[in-house]
């Protein structure tokens, strides 16, 4: 009976020492300062408002994320749809050939997030360790199938902590990794419908 | 105290559960099993330049299915993930390949139904291996052009991917099914990159 206990504890032991490493201790999820939300408010508001069709596509690391996009592409839509800066927006060709395509490519700034995580999970938190995931937001609008292509670039971060690490500075904690991509989608498409606006080519 | 063989045949027994039982927990942390459903097809920004970038014509979509002597669940199910699967969206991977077709001629305004032409697909080959240090994809179908029947493109279209994969299934599994997805815009791509499939979109 001792010897199955004992062998108990230990299988027991062994289970929370994994699950534990793998686990990496509580991640934290922060959005980085340096990208601010620009409102629509701010943006210069053409005259003569056009209908546009927008393409979204998330990446990571270059390749298409379906899943990733198809948890954002309604959010995007609806982003520029309150823009102002198009009569209407909608994922169907419109009749001007009017086109938005917007792309976000995860890019992770450290690829050993496991390596520092399992450390983390190891010491039990006591080795805190922190990642940071870039986004590079893309935009290419043509107001018509002619016409030449306005390009604007926009890029974020997130930061996710794990165990005793310092906080990131310069960042806002998040509720969880999902609001954190909300956000950070938001502000970067806000910055790349301000920039489009701004473009005196933009019409 | 002598022990009996049945209490040593019994504590080996419960030794042995528990062991399995414990290997069972550390594999299932270690792998993470997943059941993903593919999103709806839907068009990509890269996809739908190439079809700008070319005056085509509408088409329509016909009949996509597994090609003849191809494995039946080589349609429905996808090995190679470590316990984990993906589905189609619609249940079978040549509908979700003629999906994302459609997806991409719709967006660009070239699906009509009444179209002449007529596109069709079988698809050869759907498989993903999420490897402990290489991960590979590969994506395959004949893709067929007709104009009132008469053939105008007949050609196997082949996408295939590799990339660095890793003995943690948690990381591993989700990089193979992003690239698995991926696979699909690629094949579709490469489809609208292919010269002859544009001859047969702008023969009139």
């Amino acid at each position: 009976m001792f010897a199955l206990k004992h062998w108990a504890r230990r299988a027991a032991l062994g289970l929370f020492l994994t699950a534990t490493a793998m686990l990496g201790g509580c991640a934290s999820a922060y959005l980085d300062g340096a990208t601010k939300e620009i409102p629509a408010a701010q943006y210069k508001k053409p005259a003569s408002p056009a209908p546009v069709q927008v393409l979204f596509d998330f990446q990571t690391k270059g390749v298409a994320n379906a899943q990733a996009t198809a948890l954002l592409r309604d959010r995007v839509l609806a982003q520029v749809k309150a823009s102002g800066l198009f009569s209407d927006a909608g994922t169907s060709a419109v009749p001007n050939g009017a086109v938005l395509s917007i792309t976000i490519n995860n890019v992770p700034m450290s690829d050993d997030a496991f390596s520092k995580g399992f450390v983390t999970g190891l010491t039990f938190g006591l080795a805190g360790s922190q990642v940071s995931d870039g986004y590079i937001c893309s935009a290419t609008y043509r107001s018509s199938n002619d016409a030449a292509p306005l390009t604007k670039q926009a890029r974020h971060a997130i930061h996710t902590t794990m165990g005793a690490a310092a906080t990131p500075g310069n960042a806002i904690k998040m509720q969880d990794h999902k609001e954190a991509a909300f956000q950070m989608t938001s502000a970067v498409v806000s910055n790349l419908l301000n920039d489009l606006s701004q473009d005196a080519n933009f019409k | 105290m002598n022990k009996s063989p049945a209490m040593i045949s019994n504590r080996v027994s419960a030794r042995a559960v528990v062991q399995r039982l414990t290997l069972a927990a550390v594999l299932a942390v270690l792998t993470g099993c997943a059941s993903v459903k593919m999103p709806a097809a839907a068009p990509s920004a890269a996809n739908a330049e190439k079809l700008r970038a070319t005056k085509l014509l509408p088409a329509q979509l016909g009949t996509f299915k597994l090609a003849a002597g191809k494995p039946a669940d080589m349609d429905t199910t996808l090995g190679g993930l470590r316990g984990s699967s993906v589905s189609p969206a619609n249940g079978s991977f040549a509908v979700q390949l003629r999906d994302e077709i459609a997806a991409e001629l719709t967006a660009a305004g070239l699906l009509d139904a009444k179209s002449r032409i007529v596109i069709e697909g079988q698809l050869t080959d759907s498989m993903v291996d999420a490897g402990m240090s290489t991960g590979k994809g590969r994506l395959a179908a004949k893709i067929q052009i007709k104009r009132d029947g008469q053939a105008l493109f007949d050609k196997e279209v082949v996408a295939e991917a590799t990339w660095e994969s890793s003995f943690v299934g948690a990381i591993a599994l989700p990089a193979a099914i992003n690239q698995y997805g991926a696979l699909y815009k690629t094949l579709v791509g490469k489809l609208f990159d292919d010269a002859d499939f544009k001859r047969a979109l702008t023969a009139q």
